[in-house]
């Protein structure tokens, strides 16, 4: 009887809500639904001689690669590890578990595995996977894949019709030894993008130990020689020249992990934050002459806000309080704050985690893929984090830390940080994290990968706010319009598919326009051309075409 | 200086030429640290002159710096027996049990010659603490930072406190003053939802206890629940307003959660409380800063670095107030200070790389 009348009294509450517009409110944004046809399991294959590898993996990428309309998602794998490696290291990538795998999206929003069938099936046995960067290196109207690996890093040239090439060999971006995060973007402002290989330290099976006394654990970085990062300059005959010793990148080493582009003194020519593992960020000042200049200690941007080192994984370089300039956001270790490091706009930064209530939300938690979104089109960037700490046996050291944990949303309030509820109930060893729409709604969607489980995707449950998608068509600058720096209604977005961790975002840019049904856009390009146009409807997709002439 | 006043007894007593002898020459042997040389030379030394109580002496302190402690004890007990106000049997041999574990015997001897860091050793090892504690602080007022001192200070205290605590444990399992031990234990583990209990129990049997809510805000500030540490250090507040470390700790905790005007105005006033604490002075600049009122972070950096010029924080004072000056566009002064924060990190890191 009770039951009957609590089940009456609840379809009637239903119905009442129905009638009068007021569905129960979800407590999260996000919806974490498995899509059909997703399978991935991220095998890292931890094993007791604790290989740093082990603990790093992998990327995520959101890219329309058939040109469909629809993001399809590549995610990178790890391999085989055997216990203890055996030289040469080999960590069967021909085998079908350790693929890496390309899903392309079918009209009904379930996936299709295409890995095979793309070309994209042998990752080889000697790389331990890591990372991808998606570009369209030769404007070609096709993205491309780069992946990066432990060992050697592959370039796949997209050839138009579902399939891709190995050209790394005749491209010459092999790399070797450890590259982690990497991306595409044109420093030299030539139309043409070039690509930039973070690399992590001088590490091999061989020579590798463990740490922590009796807990055996993963090593810190400090336990093995830095090395310097890449930047390959692209000839624009489907080779690229390693240009990093003349670029001034190679001059000083480092353990990099994350890499983000922009402009951050708007001078025209993008430059690029390094997230550093264990020592201090380095900001690359582009020159403008083909050259760079670290300058993150003199900048501000470089260690804590007591002047201590960081251990930056995961890099977001956007702006996140509405100023027009590009701020940068590093994800760390706990006890280090997520570094805030708020452009003041005069080409110096200054600490902004305490200030933008981040410090507070991050203090106990290990973040690795981060960007600033807009989840809830209010016109301000909010903020997500996968996260989950280095050592999977951290809390027998310190029972306070967790290697597994929830994500972080958190919602931007005119610059301020608020958590908010992910929706995720299943705490992970979250690491690479990529952005994008995915079912084409006008709202963000997350794909987030975790240590030797699935990814977990987080569809945007939507609202009621207005929204406007650009998508850039460079005519004098490279394709996708990489670089160029976008305004609407007074948000600024720097179009790139680089940051986060080991990760490439939908290149589309996303505003969120709360209120506003119309848009002014301000386009500045990489060429220099400045484009305007007002009173553009919103809630569309749109493509904005560089004008051939300025 | 022992073998050398032998040398002038013996002369003195017109001992035997041979006695001189071997006298000599065992002094020289030790000089030039053959020991096994020398302590067969002070043998022969006491096998001539079996009453002196000298020779057994320096028969024994051979053997120490041979690091042979056992073998140095029997000449040295006899040295003792023979003459029983010697001190430099005494202390020989004080040091010598103290070297083999024998810690209650070498207690008397080291107590004779009032060697006070010996004696402190002995005691802790022999559960003698509260007087352990009381002679290796006398020590230490005569050598201070000296660092073998304080670690046997630290650890004899260390075992006093567990010795009180454990009587608490065993005695009253049940009172606010046990769970606040077990609690202070857990914390210390970092086990910090068991510390979170015991505390919260203590505060139960015992509201009031002021000190209890600084340490449970303590626990939180540890987990980073920094909302909950400033609800205790402001408890710990109202019951003790005159207590800096609660103003500071809140202070702290606000700052911590970007509050910049509130955690200034409690820094500011656990300054006035106990001035020119370096870390209030440091987290007020911060908090300062943070509020926009840059004169007042910049007169409590430039105090701070009054009184630290050397230390970690005083190369953080450093940064930060480079970090002030450029965002007021002061980019010499930013210059500068940078520049004075990478001194102290170099000489820091060079002070690291010596090897010890």
């Amino acid at each position: 009887m009770l039951t009957a009348v609590c089940r009456s009294a609840c379809i009637s509450l239903l119905i009442a809500c129905a009638f009068l517009g007021l569905a129960a409110v979800p407590a999260s944004l996000f919806e974490i639904r498995k899509p059909r046809g997703l399978d991935f399991v991220l095998q890292n294959s931890p094993t007791p001689q604790k290989y740093l590898i082990e603990t790093m993996p992998g990327g995520a990428a959101l890219l329309d690669y058939n040109n469909d309309g629809l993001l399809d998602i590549f995610l990178v794998n790890g391999g085989r590890v055997t216990s203890p490696m055996q030289t040469p290291e080999n960590f069967d990538r021909k085998n079908p578990r350790y693929w890496n795998r390309l899903y392309r999206q079918n009209k009904d929003g379930s996936f299709t595995e295409v890995t095979e069938q793309a070309g994209l099936a042998n990752a080889g046995d000697g790389n331990y996977g890591m990372g991808v960067a998606v570009g369209d290196y030769d404007n070609d109207g096709f993205p491309d894949l780069y992946v990066t690996s432990y060992g050697k890093n592959v370039l796949y040239h997209n050839n138009g019709e579902g399939t891709f090439t190995d050209v790394t060999a005749k491209a010459g971006v092999a790399a070797g030894g450890w590259s982690v995060s990497a991306g595409f973007f044109d420093y030299d402002n030539d139309g043409k993008l070039d690509l930039f290989v973070t690399r992590y330290m001088e590490w091999d099976t061989k020579h590798s130990k463990t740490c922590g006394g009796e807990w055996q654990t993963y090593c810190p970085p400090e336990e093995f020689p830095a090395t310097t990062s890449i930047l390959y300059h692209n000839n624009g005959d489907g080779t690229f020249t390693d240009v990093s010793q003349k670029a001034g990148i190679s001059s000083k080493k480092g353990r990099a992990l994350g890499v983000a582009f922009a402009d951050y003194d708007g001078d025209g020519f993008t430059d690029i934050f390094v997230a550093n593992d264990g020592m201090q960020q380095y900001l690359y000042h582009n020159n403008g002459n083909g050259t760079f200049s670290e300058r993150g200690l003199e900048a501000g941007a470089a260690l804590s806000e007591d002047g201590r080192r960081l251990s930056g994984m995961g890099v977001v370089f956007q702006d996140y309080d509405n100023d027009g300039w590009p701020d940068v956001i590093v994800t760390e270790l706990p006890r280090e704050l997520y570094g805030v490091y708020h452009n003041d706009g005069n080409g110096t930064f200054s600490y902004g985690s305490l200030a933008t209530g981040l410090g507070v939300l991050s203090s106990g938690s290990s973040g690795w893929g981060v960007g600033l979104e807009d989840f809830d089109n209010d016109g301000w960037k909010d903020l997500f984090v996968a996260q989950g700490h280095v050592l999977n046996n951290v809390e027998q050291i310190d029972p306070s830390l967790h290697y597994l944990e929830l994500p972080m949303l958190a919602m931007n309030h005119e610059g301020r940080f608020e958590r908010a509820d992910s929706g995720s109930t299943a705490p992970a060893a979250g690491r690479g994290t990529a952005f994008g729409d995915l079912n084409n709604d006008g709202w963000q969607d997350v794909v987030m990968t975790s240590l030797g489980g699935t990814p977990q995707i987080f569809f945007n449950r939507g609202g009621k706010q207005h929204w406007l998608t650009i998508s850039l068509r460079g005519t004098r600058s490279n394709r996708d319009g990489f670089g160029a720096r976008v305004r609407v209604n007074g948000q600024t977005r720097f179009a790139t598919a680089a940051g986060s961790y080991l990760s490439s975002s939908d290149k589309r840019l996303h505003f969120g326009l709360g209120a506003a049904e119309t848009a002014k856009i301000e386009i500045a390009w990489p060429s220099g051309v400045r484009q305007n146009l007002n009173g553009v409807h919103a809630d569309q997709f749109l493509e904005v075409r560089e004008p051939e002439k300025p | 200086m022992i073998r050398i006043l032998l040398a002038v007894w013996l002369a003195w007593q017109s001992a035997s030429p041979e006695v001189l002898r071997h006298l000599q020459a065992g002094t020289e042997a030790d000089k030039q640290r053959h020991f096994d040389v020398a302590i067969a030379e002070f043998r022969k030394v006491t096998e001539l002159e079996p009453t002196l109580p000298d020779g057994f002496v320096n028969l024994g302190q051979a053997y120490m710096e041979n690091q042979d402690y056992g073998a140095a004890l029997a000449p040295l007990k006899r040295a003792v027996d023979l003459a029983p106000d010697l001190a430099a049997a005494h202390q020989l041999l004080g040091y010598a049990l103290l070297a083999q574990g024998y810690n209650a015997e070498a207690i008397p001897h080291l107590e004779k010659v009032q060697e006070l860091t010996a004696l402190g050793i002995a005691q802790t090892g022999s559960g003698q603490l509260q007087q352990a504690v009381a002679n290796l602080q006398a020590a230490l007022a005569k050598h201070p930072n000296d660092p073998d001192l304080l670690y046997y200070l630290g650890r004899a205290s260390g075992l006093l406190s567990k010795q009180s605590i454990d009587t608490l444990l065993a005695a009253y399992p049940d009172s606010a003053r046990a769970h606040q031990a077990l609690a202070e234990n857990y914390f210390v583990l970092r086990q910090m939802p068991q510390a979170e209990k015991e505390f919260r129990e203590a505060l139960r049997l015992r509201p009031n206890t002021p000190e209890l809510h600084l340490e449970l805000g303590l626990v939180y500030a540890g987990s980073w629940q920094w909302p909950k540490a400033e609800e205790e250090f402001r408890a710990q507040t109202k019951l003790q307003p005159g207590n800096a470390e609660a103003a500071y700790r809140l202070g702290a905790a606000l700052l911590q959660q970007g509050k910049a005007r509130e955690a200034k105005t409690e820094l500011e006033r656990s300054n006035r409380l106990e001035a020119d604490m370096p870390e209030t002075l440091y987290s007020l600049g911060k908090a300062a800063a943070l509020a926009g009122d840059s004169a007042a972070a910049e007169k409590a950096w430039t105090r701070l670095l009054s009184i630290e010029k050397q230390s970690a924080l005083a190369a953080q004072t450093h940064f930060a107030l480079a970090g002030l000056y450029r965002k007021q566009g002061k980019t010499a002064e930013a210059e500068h200070e940078t520049q004075e924060f990478q001194k102290l990190q170099n000489s820091a890191a060079q002070s690291e790389s010596v090897p010890k």
